[in-house]
């Protein structure tokens, strides 16, 4: 079950939280291999490295929580643009994201909307633009 | 004789209880308040109609409308901001020269300590609580917070806070103000040696941050209830703006830190005062750092995430695209949650704690800055190649992320413990620092003030004012603390009224960099308040042209059902006119849109 909500796509999504948990990785085997301080102190030892392993534990599980919460809904309900869900006409985003597509395939302009882009932009007769 | 005295005074505060309440109770027909008594129009948000709102003074002293305790929360901050400022000014004055000239070295420190307690718990935390509880209902689309009273409540623990805070700066007998700078360090703190900290002005302000604490945490309680069970359906997580997860992560940092500080706040009110021995009289001084610091470095988060968020929020709405790598950005935002409660110790490193846990702090605070700059690239890359419209929110956005770069950079030196040993307890460390909370907190603030400003007031400021702001700002910002960098840097020792003649030039530097902030932000409030009286009436729902771009978000959508049903909102006078059903009211005035 978890590899249906956690596929490619989210844990893309987690890697930004995998390189700190990375980083504090990096420093438990460092501290480990060249134990600067000297390995004869158990409490102090204990101290250094429950000092890093409690916030690595803390980060894994509140990435895991909220990426199932996020990938789940994404997968269990539409997901809007950001901010759109209860606007009176939401855009739903793989609708933009295939219109976005479809126009950076037309030309080489950024990958975005252009506002004369059919059904999903409401108002073309406001375009005052400058 | 004694006890007479006070008998007589427990008694005539009871009557003067007593009195109150009757007062209250006459003042206004309580039973009136049943929601929806009357009328109250199609939409969940008009919980509590114009009938039922009490007009003048009285509104503002009972109501339990997320949108005014937003607007009180905003006011305070803002007074709080200018009195943060104003203290500020005069300290930078007296640094124009080396030696005591205008005030007292005292002085100097009673107004540092109250600068740096006024401008973190009575200007950051409300201003951030204003954009939350105004905002967070209406994108979420919930009726109100969830406990509407319990928010009440919060910010009413404010102004008392602040007075207390400020206690020592009235005309009190033998009440002096706390300099005890706003870490509150031990023993100095306790009131030892030959100082005069063990006053009383000392307790009061104890109280006062005790008092502004519990308000934060009841906020936090309110805003983590109303964003869990209050989201409209179709809001699911995936559909969370990015403001309003930084607000929930935010409270959670607040529900862990706050209360630390309380209990931290009652051992050394009992220290102080009952003679107990947590940091003094036996105790460890060292206690007291150690626990501040536990509330003290997620506290500098919870003033900075939800500044990020309106940064995410605002600068793709002037892009011309959405928000870049949007999941990142929430991701980021709760790691920086979760790691901000493991680095406390690097405001520790000169103290002799062990070598071994000086390491393993660094090594914490140098993984926290991953998320942080994770964010910044994200900003960088939506404005990259978009559509840029240089509106003043936009340009309160750039300068944050500008200010937040040279903040967060030099964060990072210090958190390596090599440097720090060198730099801490300079003015390199009040560098650093300023450029966060001016440079991008603030700004942050400002963008907010400015993107929403049609939202709460209904009108438009005036923008060659809003860009003088800004650009003053942004200059006197970076002259101000790039020269405290450079003095750090030459060994100027921070928290001193006077220094060696040698430090001159930077410190007369960065006396004009603060005049240069004033200026600015005197013209922020002339044109802030013109513009909520006098300014050109909105008319339109949509008066950034978000919807050209189809970056429309649900408070304005809401901002428009409020145009075109436009039920006079209580309190203000009734305007017959804006009660016609549907059209615009007849004076409508041309929307001046900022977009240039
Ligand atoms: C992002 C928002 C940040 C804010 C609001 C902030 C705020 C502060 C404040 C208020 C202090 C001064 C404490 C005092 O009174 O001594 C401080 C010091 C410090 N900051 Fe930051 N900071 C931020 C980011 C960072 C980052 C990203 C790092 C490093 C990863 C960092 C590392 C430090 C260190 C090590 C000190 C202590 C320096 C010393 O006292 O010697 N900060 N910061
Ligand atoms: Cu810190």
């Amino acid at each position: 079950m978890a590899n249906e909500i956690f596929d490619r796509e989210t844990l893309l999504d987690l890697t930004v939280n995998m390189i700190p948990l990375f980083i504090i990785a990096f420093f438990m085997v460092a501290f480990a291999v060249f134990p600067l301080f000297g390995r004869g102190d158990l409490l102090a030892m204990a101290v250094q490295y429950g000092l890093l392993l409690v916030p690595f534990v803390a980060l894994a599980v509140l990435t895991y929580l909220s990426g199932k919460a996020i990938a789940g809904d994404e997968k269990r309900s539409t997901v809007f643009l950001q901010g759109q869900a209860t606007v009176d006409e939401p855009t739903e985003l793989h609708e933009y994201e295939s219109q976005a597509e479809a126009a950076a395939v037309d030309d080489d302009s950024p990958a975005e909307l252009e506002s004369s882009d059919g059904e999903t932009t409401q108002n073309d007769d406001e375009t005052t633009r400058n | 004789m004694q006890v007479n005295g006070q008998l007589a005074l427990t008694v005539l505060m009871g009557v003067f209880l007593v009195a109150v309440a009757a007062w209250l109770a006459r003042v206004e027909n309580w039973r009136t308040y049943t929601p929806l008594a009357g009328g109250g129009g199609a939409y969940g948000q008009e919980g509590y109609t114009s009938e039922e709102k009490p007009s003048g003074l009285i509104r503002w002293l009972t109501t339990v409308d997320h949108k005014d305790i937003g607007l009180l929360y905003g006011t305070y901050g803002l007074i709080a901001f200018a009195v943060g400022g104003l203290m500020v000014v005069v300290m930078r004055v007296e640094l124009a020269d080396p030696g005591m000239t205008l005030i007292s070295n005292t002085y100097y420190n009673s107004l540092l300590t109250s600068h740096g307690i006024t401008m973190l718990f009575l200007f950051g935390t409300p201003i951030l609580a204003a954009f939350s509880n105004y905002l967070i209902p209406l994108l979420i689309d919930a009726d109100d917070m969830a406990f509407p009273r319990i928010n009440a409540i919060a910010f009413w623990l404010l102004p008392p806070g602040a007075l207390l805070i400020w206690a020592g700066f009235f005309p009190i007998p033998d009440i002096i103000p706390a300099q005890t700078a706003w870490t509150m360090y031990t023993p100095l703190s306790a009131g030892l040696g030959n100082g005069n900290q063990a006053n009383a002005g000392v307790d009061l302000m104890l109280l006062g941050l005790h008092l502004t604490g519990v308000s934060a945490t009841m906020g936090a309680i309110n805003f983590i209830a109303t964003i869990f069970t209050e989201r409209a359906e179709e809001v699911t997580w995936a559909n969370l703006d990015i403001f309003s997860w930084t607000i929930l992560t935010q409270s959670g940092l607040i529900l862990f830190a706050f209360p630390l500080l309380g209990s931290a706040l009652i051992m050394l009110l009992f220290d102080r005062n009952l003679g107990t021995a947590f940091f003094v009289n036996g105790g460890d001084p060292i206690l007291w750092q150690h626990l501040f610091w536990f509330f003290g470095h997620p506290e500098v988060y919870i003033l900075v995430l939800p500044p990020m968020g309106i940064v995410s929020y605002v600068l793709p709405r002037f892009s011309g695209r959405r928000l870049f790598g949007f999941k990142f950005v929430v991701y980021s935002t709760l790691a920086i949650g979760v790691l901000s409660f493991g680095v406390w110790a690097h405001h520790m490193f000169t103290t002799g704690i062990d070598p071994r846990l000086r390491a393993s702090f660094m090594a914490i605070s140098l993984a926290i800055a991953i998320p942080s700059a994770v964010k910044t690239f994200n900003w960088i890359t939506t404005m990259w190649n978009g559509r840029v419209r240089l509106t003043t929110p936009m340009l309160y956005c750039i300068g944050f992320v500008s200010n937040f770069i040279i903040g967060g950079v030099t964060g990072v030196f210090l958190a390596s413990v090599p440097i720090d040993l060198v730099l801490h307890d300079t003015y390199y460390v009040v560098g650093h620092f300023h450029y966060i909370v001016m440079g991008a907190i603030a700004f942050a603030g400002f963008a907010g003030l400015y993107y929403w400003f049609p939202l709460y007031t209904g009108r438009m400021y005036q923008r060659t004012l809003g860009k003088a702001h800004f650009w003053l700002s942004m200059v006197g910002t970076n002259v101000t603390f790039f020269a405290m960098i450079l003095l750090g840097y030459g060994g100027m020792p921070r928290r001193y009224a006077t220094y060696l003649p040698q430090f001159a030039t930077l410190h007369q530097v960065a006396t004009l960099g603060a005049v240069i902030l004033l200026a600015g932000q005197i013209i922020f409030v002339w044109n802030f308040v013109q513009s909520w009286l006098e300014g050109p009436k909105v008319e339109n729902g949509d008066p950034w042209n978000l919807k050209e771009d189809n970056l429309y978000t649900a408070e304005w959508n809401w901002y428009d059902r409020k145009l075109k049903t436009a039920v006079a909102d209580g309190g203000e006078e009734e305007e017959e006119e804006a009660l016609t059903d549907g059209g615009q009211a007849a004076d409508a005035t041309e929307t001046d849109d900022d977009a240039n």
